[in-house]
């Protein structure tokens, strides 16, 4: 293969380092207004009356809008299932009377400048009347605890039970049984970019929209949905790419819709853009409770687990609805053990939205099950690597989340094993076997089964689509509506396009001005679907463009399609190298005139020759192979001040095949990032009293920087090469930021020998656990 | 009150009509369209918006617009163009430091200065330039890299 498997330039680097133009934070319209939010300072209240005469008559406001203005009607935000999906809770309102968190939108203005929209909205009077608040979700589902929505009974949104074996037989078999309860805390996707749009009402009751947002055609229906208007009405732009999303724009925001509104109210573009701490108080990672029990053989063959999770979703069901059932099943599922069952329940609090987040519920869950899964091997003198090998599933067995498929490329032995001889994990000390003040300590996690998009789950969108065109010089053009938001989604897809047409990765082209009306639909990028879901539909297309180009050249060449190998830009006959033509050649024949002029005389074509050369795709990729990620990391723990210290990381992986090797080393770097930060230092805080949060800007919200980051990290890539997959690929971006956490308690554990299960782990924490506080 | 004031930027002079509290960023994007410089918080804590005043790094969101005045500013645009790139962007590219590039117009800034004034850094010393720079995409390993390969190139 020529272009899979390099490491080719990302096409939007270059104007990246130049400025950046494409971002939606830079998207400006003319005569375009600015709009800011006022938002409730209660977690808890009723708005009694809101006075925006005062307001409304200030130079520059243009409009004001409050909840008497909107639409009353529920959805969903969620940009993978359908806005009135039966899946999920619709209790989310783009105002409300009702304020349920601190910070939610009460009112927004409309004016000519960013500050006076800003400073208008403050000086809207609002009376509320405050309600008990509860932040606890334990303390929310509690008799007598402040209810936040009609439907949810004490305070649950959703309580999805996964039961599978027989429990009560497995833990008669068990020689052990060991329990725990885990906590992980909020923490924020930290995308650079902030939520921002611009809409723009047509006057004819169609809106277009530009936003930093993961899914164009989520957008599209949501905005579409919430307003009561037709899809069709509502155009999304798609920017060339976004400033990062992580899982943190997988659902439309207050933004959007009220953008929307107000460019209708005042016939003028409006613009929204979040502050940090409004983009802090916007979607996190849901905390989760975990008490986990599992029931072991003293060979370390696990007989049954059973798991409960108290996932807190604040305000509002959205994502919380669903990352409880993906935790559930990493908990309970992403290892073998046939005796099992979890019980979830998502509760409303009065705290902020909780939402999507790489891993989306399976960080949570692994820092329970790869925790625990260490004090088994410590308590029975096992061996880390090989309790896990002997707890896995194997290739061949039944897919464990859609039955009608079975695993196939699932190289465990290699990724343990590869993974161990890198980090010399033959050299791991006892634990605790450091005399000095500061101790070393190596770890290890295992994330066993993810995904590789969606298919086969319920109501969730999953198919992607594209367009690839060929242009008389040779070049082609793909039109896709897969966002890329920094992870190098069109990079990868421009490969996979590459490497099937035939032609070099510099003839290769992502088309940058198109919008929901251009290209075929797409499910979000998220869920670890890309490469694998959209490459398998750009592949497809990029083939049927193929054999059309077969087709042309067979009539040039005189030749049968079948007989022909394109490659590098050349069509040519097979064992015949000398009988070629240029895929431009091709592709410019095919889009000439009918009859040409040449030095000899006018020449006709034939029919069969003519037409521009195009392939298109619209599809559901037929499996959901799981990529494996083991994480082994080397610490330093400062026994006297409890600071800890990453030094060395090496990750294993089986993800399929390679595309874009250091576009893949960039993803586990970058993940270790996000897991190290979970792991150690990040955690969104509220004030006890009021709710309101603490933690609003990067100098109170701590994420590790180029200092903190270890400079030691190794990717290990096993190529176990998917045969549903394009070119072998399956996925690889969520796994990675899975792993980090429970690697870095399991060394902080072989370092110390104190066992910390609750996150994040500060240097409070290590020293309380020490004895030390 | 909006007061004129002067700015040079890139080597350009420009008059521009600004409020006091108008921060040098909010000048630089707004009034100049100059993007390159980005705002991640507005708050002084993630370097999207590093620009050189004088030379020096600063983060543009914390400094006004007025303050800025007689001093030389440099933005992202003025390091070098499409085809004529400056060695760290070129190394930015290359060393694969770009993901989703939000903070790379600020991190090539921090990392331009180190190397005006560092010419062969060490790892520890391109890490603390870079310090108050965050990045989301990247774990800073490939970035890291790029500098050292603009180093070796310049
Ligand atoms: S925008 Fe200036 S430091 Fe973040
Ligand atoms: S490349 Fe995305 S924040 Fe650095």
């Amino acid at each position: 293969m020529s272009v899979i498997g390099q490491s080719v330039t990302r096409p939007d680097a270059l104007d990246k380092v130049t400025g950046g133009k494409g971002y939606p934070v830079n998207f400006d319209l003319p005569g375009m207004l600015h709009a800011k939010m006022l938002r409730s300072p209660y977690p808890h209240a009723k708005i009694r009356s809101i006075d925006t005469s005062a307001v409304e008559k200030l130079p520059g406001v243009k409009a004001v809008l409050t909840h008497a203005d909107v639409p009353d009607r529920k959805f969903t935000p969620v940009y993978f299932v359908p806005t009135d999906t039966k899946s999920m809770p619709q209790d989310m309102l783009i105002m409300s009377d009702h304020v349920r968190f601190a910070g939610q939108p009460v009112a927004a203005v409309a004016a000519t400048t960013a500050d006076i929209a800003d400073q208008a909205a403050e000086l809207i009077e609002v009376e509320y009347e405050e309600l008990p608040a509860v932040f606890d979700p334990e303390e929310a589902m509690q008799p007598g605890a402040p209810k936040l929505h009609d439907y949810s009974e004490n305070n649950i949104a959703v309580a999805p039970v996964m039961e599978f074996g027989d429990i009560e037989q497995g833990f008669a078999e068990a020689d052990q049984i060991f329990e725990g309860t885990y906590t992980t805390q909020r923490v924020h996707t930290c995308y650079l970019e902030p939520r921002v749009c611009v809409a723009e009402y047509d006057g004819t009751g169609g809106y277009t929209i530009n936003s930093s947002q993961q899914h164009l055609f989520g957008l599209r229906e949501k905005l579409a949905d919430v307003l009561e208007i037709p899809h069709s009405k509502v155009t999304v732009i798609k920017p060339p790419y976004i400033g990062g999303g992580f899982g943190g724009k997988l659902d439309i925001g207050f933004i959007e819709p009220i953008a929307a509104l107000l460019s209708k109210k005042t016939g003028k573009p409006v613009r929204m853009e979040q502050s940090r701490y409004e983009d802090m108080i916007t979607t996190t990672r849901n905390p989760i409770k975990v008490y986990l029990k599992t029931g072991v053989k003293k060979d370390g063959t696990m007989t049954a687990r059973y798991g409960h999770s108290i996932l807190d979703t604040g305000a509002h069901a959205t994502h919380g609805a669903e990352v409880i059932n993906v935790h559930g099943f990493a908990l309970l599922a992403s290892y073998g053990c046939m005796n099992a069952k979890w019980e979830g329940k998502t509760v409303h609090t009065n705290n902020m939205i909780g939402g999507g987040y790489r891993g989306y519920g399976a960080p949570q869950a692994m820092f329970a099950v790869e925790s625990q899964n260490d004090e088994i091997c410590e308590a029975l003198g096992l061996d880390s690597i090989e309790f896990r090998r002997k707890n896995t599933r194997r290739s061949g067995q039944p897919h464990p989340l859609v039955p009608m498929l079975k695993i196939d490329s699932y190289a465990m032995d290699e990724v343990l094993d590869q993974g161990a001889e890198a980090i010399g994990w033959a050299n791991r000390k006892e634990a605790n076997s450091d005399a000095g003040t500061v101790k070393r300590g190596r770890g290890m996690a295992l994330f066993p089964f993810w995904v590789s998009g969606c298919v086969g789950f319920p109501d969730i969108y999953e198919h992607s689509g594209a367009i690839v065109k060929l242009n008389g010089d040779g070049t082609a053009d793909v039109a896709t509506a897969a966002m890329d938001i920094g992870s190098g989604q069109t990079t990868a897809l421009l490969q996979i396009a590459a490497e099937e047409l035939g032609v070099p990765m510099e003839a290769m082209r992502m088309v940058q001005n198109s919008d929901t009306t251009t290209v075929p639909f797409d499910a979000p990028t998220h869920a670890s679907r890309v490469t694998y879901s959209a490459g398998l539909a750009i592949q497809a297309a990029s083939n049927s463009a193929k054999q059309r180009v077969k087709e042309v050249a067979g009539i040039m060449l005189e030749a049968n399609p079948e007989d022909l190998d394109v490659a590098d830009g050349i069509v040519s006959v097979k064992g015949s190298p000398d009988k070629s033509v240029s895929v431009a050649d091709v592709a410019s024949r095919a889009d000439s005139p009918f009859i040409q002029v040449g030095p000899e005389g006018p020449a006709p074509t034939t029919l069969e020759e003519k037409g521009t050369i195009i392939g298109m795709s619209s599809q559901a990729p037929p499996s959901n192979p799981s990529p494996i990620a083991a994480g082994f990391v080397d610490v330093a723990v400062d026994t006297d001040t409890g600071e800890v210290t990453v030094e060395r990381v090496v990750y294993s992986h089986d993800l399929g095949k390679v595309i874009n090797p250091n576009a893949a080393e960039g993803q586990v770097e970058g993940g270790f990032q996000q897991g190290m930060g979970m792991a150690l230092m990040e955690h969104i805080q509220f004030d006890p009293d009021s709710g309101t949060c603490l933690t609003g800007d990067f100098l109170d919200y701590k994420i590790p920087t180029a200092v903190e980051m270890p400079a030691d990290i190794e990717s290990v890539f096993i190529e176990s090469n998917e045969p549903t997959g394009p070119f072998g690929a399956k996925s690889m971006s969520e796994a990675c930021c899975v792993v980090p956490a429970p690697a870095i308690a399991n060394a902080i554990y072989n370092a110390t020998g104190a066992r910390i299960k609750d996150l994040p782990i500060t240097p409070e924490k290590v020293l309380a656990a020490l004895g030390k506080l | 009150m909006k007061k004129l004031i002067q700015l040079n930027v890139n080597g350009d002079s420009h008059e521009i009509a600004v409020s006091p509290e108008t921060s040098l960023l909010n000048a630089l994007r707004g009034e100049l369209d100059l993007i390159g410089p980005k705002k991640g918080c507005d708050s002084g804590g993630c370097g999207c918006c590093s620009v050189h005043v004088d030379g020096e790094v600063v983060y543009s969101c914390m400094m006004y617009a007025a303050a800025a005045q007689g001093k030389r500013i440099t933005t992202v645009e003025g390091i070098g163009k499409p085809d004529d790139l400056h060695p760290v962007q070129q190394a930015f590219i290359d060393a694969g430091a770009v993901q989703c590039g939000y903070c790379t117009s600020g991190m090539m800034m921090a990392a331009k200065q180190l190397l005006d004034t560092t010419p062969n850094p060490d790892e520890a010393t391109i890490r603390h330039a870079i310090a108050g720079n965050l990045c989301r995409c990247t774990g800073y390993s490939k970035i890291v890299d790029a500098i050292k390969l603009a180093a070796s190139r310049l």
